[in-house]
C-alpha cells in the first residue's frame, strides 16, 4: 500500500515537472491579479507581467522539446504535437497582449486593464491544458477554463452595447455547444466504460460497440469543437462576437482559441478513433465503421463555401475577417480530411502562417479603428494614401490570406492542397482553390477600398507611435520572407506530427 | 436499490431532459429562461453520468458529475453577469430585441 | 550567366530603391527608373550577343537549392524562344517608362515601383524552369497589374481591375492544383525519388511523354485554361477589352506587349513540351477557338467606336493567329507564333502609344471626334501609319512574317488534318486590313471639321524618342526577320523533333547535340524503372 503512494508520489513530482510551462503561467495569472489590487493605477504593469510570463512560459516550452510522456496520471500528454500548438497558443498571446498596449478602446471604455491580462493569461492555461488533454474530463475542463476566460473577454468593454450583447451570444452559444458535447462524452463512457480516449480506443479495437450511439456520441462530441473552431453549422456566434469584442479579442479568438481547437479535434479522433496498430503513412484506418474522412469532408466543404460567401456580403472588416476565419476554419480542416501524418504538418504549417497573417490583419483594423474609430469598410477609403504603410502591410497580409505567392499564406495553402491531392482527393481541391477565388474577391474589396477610393482630394496623413510600427513590421515582414523560405518551420511542423501513443 | 429501475429508464429521462433543454435555448427569448434550459441540459448530463457510473461500477462518471456542477455554477454566474451589462445598457433582458449585431 | 541575373533582379532592385526615394522628388526617381530600365536592357543585350543559337537546348543555366521537401529550385536558363520574349520585355519597359510622363499624373513613385515590379515577374516567368517558381513569378505579375489599372486607369478601372483579377486568377489557381497534382505524379509513379514530388521542369519535361493520355488531359486542359484566360483565347477573353481600355497608356502598352505573350509562352513551354499527346488530342479544338477568335476579334473591332477598344480586340484576333501556329505544332508555325509574339508586342504596344498620344491631347478616344489630323500632326500620322500598317500585316513590316509563318504552319501541319483553318484565318488577315484602314482613315484623313482638333500639337520630341526604336524593330523584322528567327529556330526544332517522334516515330530535323546538354541529362535522374512506353 506505501509503496503504490510513494510510487504515485513520484509520478506526480515527475509529472510536475514537465508542467513548467502551465505553472509558470498559473504564476503569471496569480501575480498579475494580486499587482493588479495593489497597484490599481498602473495601466500597463499587469500587461507587462503578462508579456513576461509568457515569455518564460515559452523558454519553459522549449525545455520540452522532444519530451513524451504521460502526467498526472494520464490526464495530459506532454508531445511534441502538443509542443507545436503551445507554441502557436503562446505566441499568439504574446503578441495580442503587446497589441493591447496600443488599443485605444480598451484604455478610454474601461475603467482597468488588469483583469483584462489577467483573464488573457487564464484563457491562455486553458488552451494549453486543451493541446494536451487526454481525458474526456480534461477535455471538458480545459475547454471551459478557456471558454469561461473568453466569455468575459469578449464583453470586457462593457460600456460599448455591441460588446455586452456579444459575449451574451457568445455564453448562450457556448455554454448550449458543451452542454452537447458533454452529454455525446457521456455517451461514449457509457459505452466504453472509460473517460481516457487511449482505454476508448483500446476498448474500440477489442470490442464490438453499437454504432449508433457511437456514431452519436461522436458527432455530439464533434459538435462542441467545431464551436470552438467555428466549423458551419456552429458558426453564428463568430461574426456576432468577432464584431463586438474588442479587435484584440477577436483577434485571439480567430487564431489561439482555434488553434486549441483544432489540437483538440486532431488528438480525440486521433487518438480514439484510429487504429495504431495499422497507422501508416498513407492514410489512417478509423476503427470502427464509422466514416470519418467523409463526415469532415463535408464539414470542411460547407464551412469554407459558406465562410466566403457570406463574407462577400459584408461591410465590416470585423465582420468580414470573422467569416473569413470561417473560411480559414474549412481550408484547415481539409488537413484533417487526409487523415494522415501529411495532413497533420500541413495543418501545423497553415496554423503558423494563419496565426502571422490573421493577427497581422486585425492589428492593422485596430490601428485603424484607434485613429478613425469606425472598422466599417466604407471608412476605408483613401486609407492607401492617409496611412501608406497600415495600406501596403494590410494588403501584404490579405494577400497571404487569400494565398497568393510570394506569401506564407500561399506556402500553408499548396502544403494543404498538395496533401490533399496526395491522397487522391482531387475534387475536394478543386472546391478548395475556387473558395479561393471567392476569397480573393472580398478581400480585394478591402485594398480596393484603401487605394481605389477615396482618393482626392488626399486624406490628412495619419501618424502612428514607433512601438506599433514595430509590431507591425514584426508581423509584415515574416509574411513575405517566410512565404520564400520557410524551410525551418516545415521541418519543425513535420517533426511535431506524432502524436504520443503510450 | 438502483437495480430495480433498469438503466433504460434513466438514459430515457435524461434524453428527455436533454430534449426539453435543447427547445427551451431555442424557443425561450428570455435570457434567464435560456440559462435554466441550459442548466436542464447539463442536468440531463449528470443523470447520464451517474446512471452509467452505477451501472458500470466505475465512479469516474460521478467524478466528472462534480466537474459538471462546478462548471455549471461558474457559467451561471458568468452569464447571469453579462445580462446585467446588457440590462444596464439595452434594458431588455430578451434575447430577440438584442439585434445590434446581425448577419 | 551574370547577365541573366541581372536582367533578372536588377528591375527587383530598383523598385526596392526607390522606395527610399522622397515621392516629390518625381523627376530623380523618373531618372532613376528609366536607367534601371535601360540598364537592364543592356544586360539582355549582353544575353543575345552571348547567346549561342545553335544549341537547341536550355542555355545560362543555374540551379540553387530552395525547398528541398518538395524538390523544387531556383533553376533558370533561357532557349530561344525565352530570350525573344525577354528581350521584348526589356526593350519594351524603357519605353514604357517614357510614355508614363504624361500618362501618369498622381503617385508617380509607386507607378514606376510598379512597372518595375511587374518586369521582374515577366522575366522571371520566361526564365523560370521550375514549376513551382513559375508559378510564383506568375501570380507575382498580378498584384501590380491590378494596381496599375485600379489606381491609374480610367473612369471604369474598379470594374476592370476586378475583372482582370478575378479572371486569372481562377485559371492560376487551377493550374496550381494541376501542377501540384503533375509534381507529385512525376515524383512518386515516374521518377521515385525521395520526396515523392518533383518541380524541376527539365525532369518532367523528360518524363512527360510517359505520363497516361487520360492524366496528360485533365492537366492540358487545367494548364490550357489558365494560360488561355491570358493570351486570351476567344471565349475567355471578355476581360480583354475592359482591362486595356481602363488601364492607363503604360499599363496597355505591357498588357498587350508582354503579359499577354505569357500565356502563349506558357501554351509552349508547359502544355507542347509537357503534355504533348494531349496536345495534339486538343490541338483542332484549340485552333478552331483560335480560329473563331481571329474572325470574332476582327468583326467586333469593326464596330467599335473607341479606338483603344478596337486595337484590344485587334489584339484578341492577331493572338488567335498565335495560338493557331502553335497548335500546328509545325516548325513553321511555332516559329511564326514566336515572331508574332514579339511583332505583336511591338506594334499593338506602338498603337497603345499612338492611341495615347491623341488621347492627351484630346482627352477623348472617340471616332467621331476626330478626322483630318494628319493636316496638324503630319509627323504623328506617319508613326501612326506605321504601327498600324504593321499591325494590318503589310509586307515588308513585322506583321506580315508572324502571320504568313502561322498560316503556312497550319497550312502544312501534319497534326491539324484540314485545311479549313487556314483558309478562315487567312480572311482574318482581310478584315484586319478593313478595320484599322477605315479606323485610320476616319480619324487621319477627311476634313478637319471639329475646332477641338484644329490646334493640335504635332509629337514631341520625347514621344518621338519612344517611338523611333518601336519603327527601327518593326522595319527590321519586316525586311530581315533571320536576325531573330535564328535565335529560336533550333529550340523550336526540337520540340517539333519531339512531337514527331511521339507520333511517326521518327524526328524531323537534325540537331546538333551539345555538351551541356550532354551534362545536363546526365545529372537528371533516371527513373528507376523503365519509362513505359507512349500508349
Amino acid at each position: 500500500m506505501f509503496s503504490v503512494e510513494a510510487n504515485f508520489l513520484d509520478q506526480l513530482k515527475d509529472s510536475i515537472g514537465l508542467f513548467l510551462p502551465e505553472t509558470v503561467l498559473i504564476a503569471t495569472f496569480l501575480l498579475s491579479l494580486i499587482l493588479d489590487l495593489i497597484f490599481r493605477k498602473s495601466r500597463t504593469l499587469t500587461g507587462i507581467v503578462t508579456a513576461i510570463g509568457f515569455v518564460v512560459a515559452g523558454i519553459c516550452l522549449i525545455g520540452q522539446t522532444g519530451e513524451t510522456a504521460f502526467i498526472f496520471s494520464r490526464m495530459l500528454v506532454v508531445d511534441p504535437f502538443a509542443l507545436f500548438f503551445k507554441f502557436v497558443i503562446l505566441l499568439s498571446g504574446l503578441i495580442v497582449v503587446l497589441m493591447s498596449f496600443f488599443s485605444k478602446e480598451l484604455y478610454e471604455t474601461t475603467e482597468g486593464v488588469g483583469e483584462y491580462f489577467t483573464l488573457i493569461t487564464g484563457m491562455t492555461i486553458g488552451m494549453f491544458l486543451l493541446a494536451s488533454a487526454s481525458n474526456l474530463i480534461m477535455i471538458y475542463l480545459a475547454i471551459e477554463t478557456m471558454s469561461i476566460s473568453s466569455y468575459i473577454l469578449a464583453g470586457y468593454t462593457k460600456e460599448i452595447r455591441r460588446a455586452s450583447e456579444a459575449s451574451l451570444k457568445y455564453v448562450i452559444f457556448g455554454a448550449v455547444s458543451s452542454g452537447i458535447m458533454i452529454y455525446g462524452m457521456s455517451i461514449l463512457f457509457g459505452l466504453t466504460g472509460t473517460l481516457n480516449l487511449f482505454d476508448i480506443n483500446t476498448f474500440l479495437l477489442s470490442n464490438e460497440v453499437n454504432m449508433v450511439p457511437l456514431m452519436l456520441s461522436g458527432l455530439m462530441i464533434l459538435a462542441g469543437f467545431a464551436y470552438k473552431i467555428s466549423a458551419v453549422p456552429f458558426h453564428f456566434w463568430t461574426p456576432d462576437v468577432y464584431e463586438g469584442a474588442p479587435v484584440t479579442i477577436s483577434a485571439l479568438l480567430s487564431v489561439a482559441s482555434k488553434a486549441a481547437g483544432f489540437a483538440v479535434l486532431i488528438r480525440f479522433l486521433k487518438s480514439a478513433f484510429i487504429d495504431p496498430t495499422l497507422s501508416s503513412d498513407v492514410a489512417w484506418n478509423t476503427i470502427s465503421s464509422i466514416d470519418w474522412q467523409y463526415i469532415i469532408a463535408i464539414l470542411a466543404v460547407v464551412t469554407m463555401t459558406v465562410g466566403n460567401l457570406v463574407a462577400v456580403w459584408q461591410t465590416n472588416v470585423k465582420r468580414l475577417l470573422a467569416y473569413s476565419s470561417i473560411a480559414h476554419a474549412g481550408y484547415l480542416l481539409m488537413g484533417v480530411v487526409v487523415m494522415n501524418e501529411i495532413g497533420i504538418a500541413a495543418i501545423l504549417l497553415y496554423f503558423f502562417a494563419y496565426m502571422i497573417m490573421n493577427l497581422g490583419a486585425f492589428y492593422v483594423v485596430m490601428l485603424i479603428a484607434n485613429k478613425t474609430g469606425s472598422e466599417e469598410l466604407d471608412d476605408y477609403q483613401g486609407l492607401g494614401h492617409s496611412a501608406p504603410v497600415l495600406g501596403v502591410c494590410m494588403t501584404i497580409f490579405l494577400i497571404s490570406l487569400t494565398g497568393l505567392p510570394p506569401t506564407f499564406g500561399f506556402i500553408g495553402k499548396l502544403y494543404i492542397f498538395s496533401a490533399v491531392l496526395d491522397s487522391g482527393l482531387i475534387w475536394l481541391a478543386v472546391v478548395g482553390v475556387l473558395n479561393s477565388v471567392v476569397s480573393l474577391y472580398y478581400y480585394a474589396k478591402v485594398f480596393r477600398n484603401m487605394y481605389f477610393r477615396g482618393m482626392d482630394p488626399p486624406k490628412e496623413p495619419m501618424t502612428f507611435s514607433y512601438g506599433s510600427m514595430i509590431l507591425l513590421f514584426l508581423l509584415a515582414i515574416p509574411t513575405v520572407l517566410f512565404g520564400v523560405y520557410f524551410t525551418p518551420i516545415l521541418a519543425w511542423a513535420k517533426s511535431s506530427v506524432e502524436i504520443f501513443f503510450g | 436499490m438502483i437495480n430495480a429501475i433498469p438503466l433504460e429508464y434513466y438514459l430515457g429521462l435524461a434524453s428527455i431532459i436533454f430534449l426539453i433543454g435543447t427547445v427551451g435555448v431555442l424557443v425561450r427569448r428570455n435570457a434567464i429562461i435560456v440559462f435554466m434550459s441550459i442548466e436542464l441540459m447539463l442536468n440531463s448530463v449528470n443523470l447520464t453520468f451517474v446512471g452509467f457510473s452505477t451501472y458500470l461500477g466505475d465512479t469516474a462518471g460521478q467524478v466528472f458529475v462534480f466537474f459538471v456542477m462546478a462548471v455549471a455554477a461558474a457559467e451561471a454566474a458568468i452569464g447571469l453577469a453579462i445580462v446585467l451589462a446588457l440590462f444596464r445598457n439595452k434594458q431588455t433582458i430578451y434575447v430577440d430585441e438584442v439585434n445590434v449585431l446581425k448577419w | 550567366m551574370s547577365a541573366l541575373f541581372i536582367t533578372l533582379f536588377l528591375p527587383l532592385f530598383g523598385s526596392l530603391l526607390l522606395l527610399f526615394f522622397n515621392r516629390r522628388n518625381t523627376e530623380l526617381i523618373e531618372k532613376t527608373t528609366l536607367g534601371i530600365s535601360l540598364l537592364t536592357f543592356i544586360a539582355s543585350l549582353f544575353l543575345f550577343l552571348s547567346f549561342d543559337p545553335a544549341n537547341p537546348g536550355f542555355q545560362f543555366l543555374y540551379e540553387a537549392t530552395w525547398i528541398e521537401s518538395m524538390d523544387a529550385g531556383f533553376r533558370i536558363g533561357i532557349d530561344g524562344m525565352s530570350l525573344l520574349l525577354i528581350m521584348l520585355t526589356t526593350f519594351l519597359t524603357p519605353i514604357v517608362i517614357l510614355s508614363s510622363k504624361n500618362a501618369i499624373t498622381k503617385s508617380r513613385k509607386e507607378f514606376y515601383v510598379m512597372i518595375l515590379l511587374l518586369q521582374f515577374g515577366m522575366t522571371g516567368v520566361f526564365l523560370s524552369l521550375d514549376l513551382f517558381l513559375f508559378y510564383i513569378f506568375w501570380e507575382l505579375i498580378l498584384i501590380p497589374m491590378y494596381f496599375i489599372i485600379g489606381i491609374w486607369g480610367g473612369k471604369n478601372k474598379i470594374y476592370a481591375a476586378i475583372k482582370f483579377f478575378i479572371y486569372t486568377v481562377v485559371g492560376s489557381l487551377l493550374m496550381l492544383v494541376a501542377l501540384v497534382w503533375l509534381g507529385h505524379y512525376c515524383g512518386t509513379e515516374l521518377l521515385h525519388n525521395q520526396q515523392g514530388f518533383t518541380s524541376n521542369y527539365l525532369i518532367i519535361r523528360d518524363l512527360a511523354a510517359s505520363i497516361p493520355l487520360e492524366y496528360q488531359k485533365w492537366m492540358f486542359l487545367a494548364f490550357a485554361l489558365s494560360f488561355c484566360i491570358k493570351v486570351p483565347l476567344f471565349p475567355f477573353h471578355t476581360w480583354l477589352p475592359d482591362a486595356h481600355t481602363e488601364a492607363p497608356t503604360p499599363g496597355s502598352v505591357i498588357l498587350a506587349g508582354v503579359l499577354l505573350k505569357m500565356g502563349t509562352y506558357g501554351l509552349i513551354r508547359f502544355n507542347l513540351e509537357l503534355f504533348p499527346q494531349a496536345s495534339m488530342e486538343y490541338a483542332s479544338l484549340i485552333s478552331w477557338l483560335a480560329v473563331t477568335g481571329i474572325i470574332y476579334g476582327a468583326l467586333v473591332a469593326m464596330v467599335q467606336t473607341d479606338v483603344k477598344r478596337l486595337v484590344a480586340y485587334s489584339s484578341v484576333s492577331h493572338l488567335g493567329f498565335v495560338v493557331l501556329g502553335i497548335f500546328s505544332m509545325t516548325a513553321e508555325g511555332i516559329q511564326g507564333a514566336i515572331i508574332q509574339m514579339v511583332s505583336h508586342g511591338l506594334s499593338t504596344g506602338m498603337l497603345f502609344l499612338c492611341v495615347g498620344m491623341i488621347y492627351e491631347r484630346r482627352h477623348t478616344r472617340d471616332i467621331d471626334q476626330f478626322g483630318g489630323l494628319a493636316k496638324v500632326m503630319p509627323l504623328f500620322t506617319v508613326f501612326f501609319g506605321i504601327a498600324m500598317l504593321a499591325s494590318v500585316g503589310l509586307p515588308g513590316l513585322n506583321g506580315f512574317v508572324g502571320e504568313f509563318l502561322t498560316l503556312l504552319g497550319a497550312f502544312n501541319s501534319p497534326f491539324l488534318n484540314s485545311h479549313a483553318y487556314t483558309i478562315v484565318a487567312a480572311t482574318g488577315v482581310i478584315f484586319a486590313a478593313v478595320y484599322l484602314l477605315w479606323m485610320f482613315q476616319r480619324v487621319m484623313f477627311g476634313a478637319n471639321e471639329n475646332p477641338a482638333n484644329h490646334n493640335l500639337s504635332d509629337v514631341t520630341k520625347r514621344e518621338t524618342w519612344m517611338l523611333v526604336p518601336i519603327v527601327v524593330f518593326i522595319v527590321w523584322i519586316g525586311i530581315y526577320p533571320n536576325t531573330f528567327l535564328k535565335v529560336s529556330e533550333n529550340s523550336t526544332r526540337a520540340l517539333v523533333n519531339k512531337l514527331h517522334v511521339i507520333k511517326f516515330g521518327t524526328p524531323k530535323f537534325t540537331l546538333p547535340v551539345y555538351k551541356d546538354d550532354q551534362l545536363l541529362q546526365d545529372d537528371l535522374i533516371k527513373p528507376t524503372e523503365p519509362i513505359e512506353t507512349v500508349r
